[in-house]
């Protein structure tokens, strides 16, 4: 089966800093897919690519098997988005807001409109306008849900809401995924948040996507050896290595990738000590993957 | 899809269209007040056309401030969420224009009415000297159409980006300027006289604003 | 022929002389014969310098004819057949039998480069036409100074100007019918609704009474009157009475309408109007009706119009005024294609909506 989100070598400029090039991005169906990357990196931005906001200088995109931008019309009437700010008619009360909304997407699920809007305390006659920060992101979840989507691409869903809030909107999204099989995209930088439900992550940094693999591969494949000594670098290791440093004098400090426990074997075989290996946790292990992807080029 | 539009459009210009409809439905019936009695004094009917025509540069000023109001109003709530919700509907964009352009036309219906029933009571309740007659059903396709045409102008400039209503007005800033120019240079250059001749004369965009706007006439 | 105009002097005195002394007389009749001899002699001599003039102007002259018109002319890019082609109709239905005179009346058009900086020398014979006239003012032209011997005085003077072929007669009888309506004038209101004495009387056709109160017979029409030619009354020992007929008074509107002089009195109906009319009179009365009204001078301009009719006054009138309301003119709205014009400019700001660069996703 297709991917849900592909996307093929995507090339964007805006203004005389910032480019994204060659961006290469796999979302495979049914997965909860983290896209995990620094302020300013181009989260928002590729994003925009995926929805057609903005139009690519390269490249392809195809959401769940349709050409964007060029069938994006079509496209969206099967993706449920939550962009990074809110955008409603301040004017229009929740109930208008939910029917210009479900005018629009012939999947649209009342019931479960209702449901949703039971369950986040969200008020009928309140206008969008007035609603506090955390009512209008469930406003927002509870939109991109009812219209019963195949895919949801999440901008910072949760940014800037209490955690009680942000726990309401997790769960709704977790049920309806669970319910559905939909993929969702989710960008984000609360790292530990993504780490709890995300089965694909993806890192980017200054508009390049330093990696994409399964959440488990991520988490168990980075890891920090000590080592002893200041050994030469190894050729064709089993493994790769991402950065090495010097620890208290005595050895070195290995920040490695695609670590599995039989690599051990490797350091016996080249003669160098391997005091520790240490598990990183996707926080630890994005913040070292992004001083390693930045470090060389400062 | 049309009705949530034009909700949605209604609530953003209900103000600007009850106030349209109220002076649409005011200026005909004023328009012909004092004027237009039961008097057979040969003053009557030359004092009744230039009443008439005076009030009658309201007219097209009523459609034009509509058209550009219901305009600004239409777009209001896209600009104010950056076009983000918009463009993240499922409709191709044409489609979305297009209710939009709808919704804004149709709001704008109560106006043309006003002035339609304002002009037809006004023309009933007048006396009307012998030699004129009253041209209410003309008077009001005509106002239908100055609002139009008022409402599609305003709409596109509303539609584009501060960049586009820049660069129209840097294009008129600069037609004045060379104009000034050519004026100081003592060159025959007569370029906002033909621009006039060419906009409000037929089949120019706003010939329809031109001309006299008579309710009663010869 | 102006250029005899210095001899007329001398012929006074001669006629001054004549009285002084009997004995005289011999001496001064002779006196008068010689000058009256020197003044053909200097007749002659202008004709032909003026007949020179006329040659040097029109060298190399085309000759046009259109039926009876004939224009002499220099050769240039001026579409004069195709303007005496329009006009001829019209100065035939006007003068019918009358226009054969243009055989011999030949108009003398003297066409110029318009765009030259050259000074040219005054000209004393012929018309001087830019030669990048179109054919409609050019037809224009012919109508306004058909050549054809005047009528008299008394027909100018009630007409207010020179009899001319209409030459635009739908806007014309158009104008007419808004200046009937419009006029301030109970003469003129009567005519509208009916009444044919009305016509009379705005039309001044009636050969008795006082013009001011048959005209304007209402103190509110007269102060109309006065306040539209108030800058006329505004100066001197008029403006005290100006200032009292404009605070109502009736008296002295009337008295500053009575002092102006004989034909000044405003007219409720202007020239388009009566000329019309006698344009009326000339179609009913067919292709000698011309000739029927220049050669009745003597008579009211009643019975002049009755003889060219040859009908009735009152029957011309009404036929005239049916002609007007007839004429009625379309009001100023809009152009037949107006609505799929402006639908067509709205439907195009429609759609450079659609042209937003916020829609093409950039």
């Amino acid at each position: 089966m297709t991917n849900a989100i592909e996307i093929q070598r995507l090339c964007y400029r805006a203004g005389r800093t910032f480019e994204i090039k060659d961006l290469d991005l796999h979302v495979p169906p049914g997965a909860i897919y983290g896209f995990l990357g620094p302020n300013g990196c181009g989260k928002t931005t590729t994003i925009r690519l995926m929805l057609g906001l903005l139009r690519p200088l390269a490249g392809g995109i195809t959401l769940l098997g349709e050409a964007v931008p060029r069938d994006v019309a079509r496209v969206l009437a099967r993706v449920g988005c939550v962009p990074e700010q809110p955008h409603l008619d301040p004017l229009l009360t929740v109930r208008e807001t939910l029917g210009f909304h479900a005018a629009f997407f012939p999947t649209w699920d009342w019931p479960w409109a209702e449901r949703l809007r039971a369950k986040f305390e969200l008020r009928d006659d309140q206008p969008f306008g007035r609603l506090s920060k955390g009512q209008k992101g469930k406003l927002m979840m509870l939109l991109a849900l009812a219209q019963r989507p195949e895919l949801l691409v999440l901008d910072e869903p949760t940014d800037g809401l209490d955690p009680v809030v942000r726990r309401d909107v997790l769960s709704a999204l977790l049920e309806y995924v669970s319910q559905r099989q939909a993929t969702v995209f989710i960008s984000s930088h609360l790292v530990h948040e993504l780490e709890r439900f995300c089965d694909w992550i993806g890192v980017m940094d200054d508009g390049r996507l330093i990696i994409e693999l399964p959440m488990e591969r991520f988490k168990n494949g980075i890891k920090r050896l000590r080592v002893g000594g200041t050994p030469a670098t190894p050729d064709n290791p089993p493994f790769v290595l991402l950065a090495r440093e010097p620890a208290n004098g005595t050895g070195e400090t290995w920040l490695v990738r695609e670590w599995e426990p039989q690599m051990a074997a490797f350091f016996d075989a080249c003669g160098v000590p391997l005091h520790q290996v240490i598990d990183l946790d996707l926080e630890e292990g994005f913040v070292e993957l992004l001083r390693t992807f930045r470090g060389p080029r400062a | 899809m049309f009705r949530v539009m034009l909700y949605n459009q209604w609530k953003w210009s209900r103000l600007i269209v009850l106030l349209g409809s109220v002076a649409g439905f005011a200026l005909p019936i004023v328009s012909v007040q004092g004027a237009a009695r039961a008097d057979a004094s040969p003053l009557v009917p030359a004092e009744l056309l230039r009443t008439v025509q005076s009030w009658g540069v309201l007219y097209p000023v009523l459609a034009a401030t509509l058209g550009l109001l219901v305009a600004i109003a239409t777009w209001t709530p896209d600009h104010r969420g950056r076009h983000v919700h918009a463009l993240l509907l499922p409709v191709p964009r044409w489609r979305y224009v297009l209710l939009r352009f709808g919704a804004g036309a149709t709001l704008l219906a109560a106006p043309i009415l006003a002035v339609t029933a304002g002009a037809l009571l006004a023309t009933w309740s007048a006396t009307i000297p012998a030699g004129l007659q009253g041209y209410p059903a003309t008077l009001a396709v005509r106002f239908a159409l100055a609002v139009l045409v008022a409402f599609s102008v305003f709409f596109a400039v509303a539609a584009g980006t501060a960049r586009t209503a820049g660069i129209i007005l840097a294009l008129i800033g600069a037609v004045i300027v060379v104009q000034i120019i050519a004026h100081v240079a003592s060159v025959d250059l007569d370029l906002l006289g033909k621009l006039q001749i060419v906009i409000l004369n037929w089949p120019g965009p706003l010939a329809i604003f031109a001309g006299r706007w008579m309710l009663i006439d010869v | 022929m102006s250029r005899t105009r210095w001899l007329l002097p001398f012929l006074a005195c001669t006629r001054a002389l004549y009285g002084q002394d009997q004995s005289d007389l011999p001496r001064l009749k002779a006196r008068a014969d010689s000058l009256a001899r020197e003044w053909r002699r200097a007749n002659a001599v202008a004709n032909a310098i003026d007949s020179l003039e006329r040659t040097r102007a029109l060298a190399g002259r085309d000759t046009i004819r259109v039926g009876a018109l004939t224009i002499v002319t220099n050769p240039s890019p001026l579409p004069l057949r195709e303007a005496a082609g329009r006009a001829w109709p019209v100065i035939d239905s006007v003068y019918g039998d009358d226009a054969r005179q243009l055989a011999h009346r030949p108009y003398a058009i003297v066409a110029v480069d318009p765009d030259t900086t050259v000074e040219r020398p005054p000209r004393h014979s012929g018309i001087e036409v830019p030669w990048d006239q179109g054919v409609a003012s050019l037809t224009q032209l012919l109508l306004s100074s058909v050549p054809v011997a005047p009528a008299d005085t008394a027909l100018q003077s009630w007409l207010g100007g020179p009899l001319r072929p209409l030459a635009d007669p739908d806007a014309q009888w158009a104008r007419v019918y808004i200046e009937l309506v419009t006029a301030p004038s109970h003469a003129s209101r009567r005519c509208l609704i009916g009444d044919i004495g009305g016509c009379r009387d705005a039309l001044d056709l009636a050969e008795h009474g006082d013009a001011l109160l048959r005209w304007y017979p209402s103190p509110p029409e007269r102060q109309a009157v006065v306040l539209k030619s108030s800058a006329y009354f505004d100066r001197g020992a008029q403006l005290a009475t100006l200032q009292t007929c404009a605070h109502g008074s009736d008296s002295a509107c009337t008295r500053l309408l009575r002092s102006l002089p004989p034909g000044g009195l405003p007219r409720p109906l202007t020239y388009d109007a009566r000329a019309t009319l006698i344009h009326v009179a000339l179609q009913r009365g067919g292709r000698a009706a011309y000739h029927r009204l220049v050669t009745s001078a003597g008579l009211s301009i009643a019975d002049r119009l009755a003889l060219t009719g040859p009908v009735t006054v009152d029957s011309l009138l009404s036929l005239w005024r049916a002609r007007i309301l007839a004429a009625r003119p379309a009001p100023g709205a809009l152009p037949p294609l107006g609505i799929w014009i402006a639908l067509g400019w709205a439907a195009l700001f429609a759609a450079c909506g659609l042209w937003s660069s916020r829609w093409r996703g950039n």
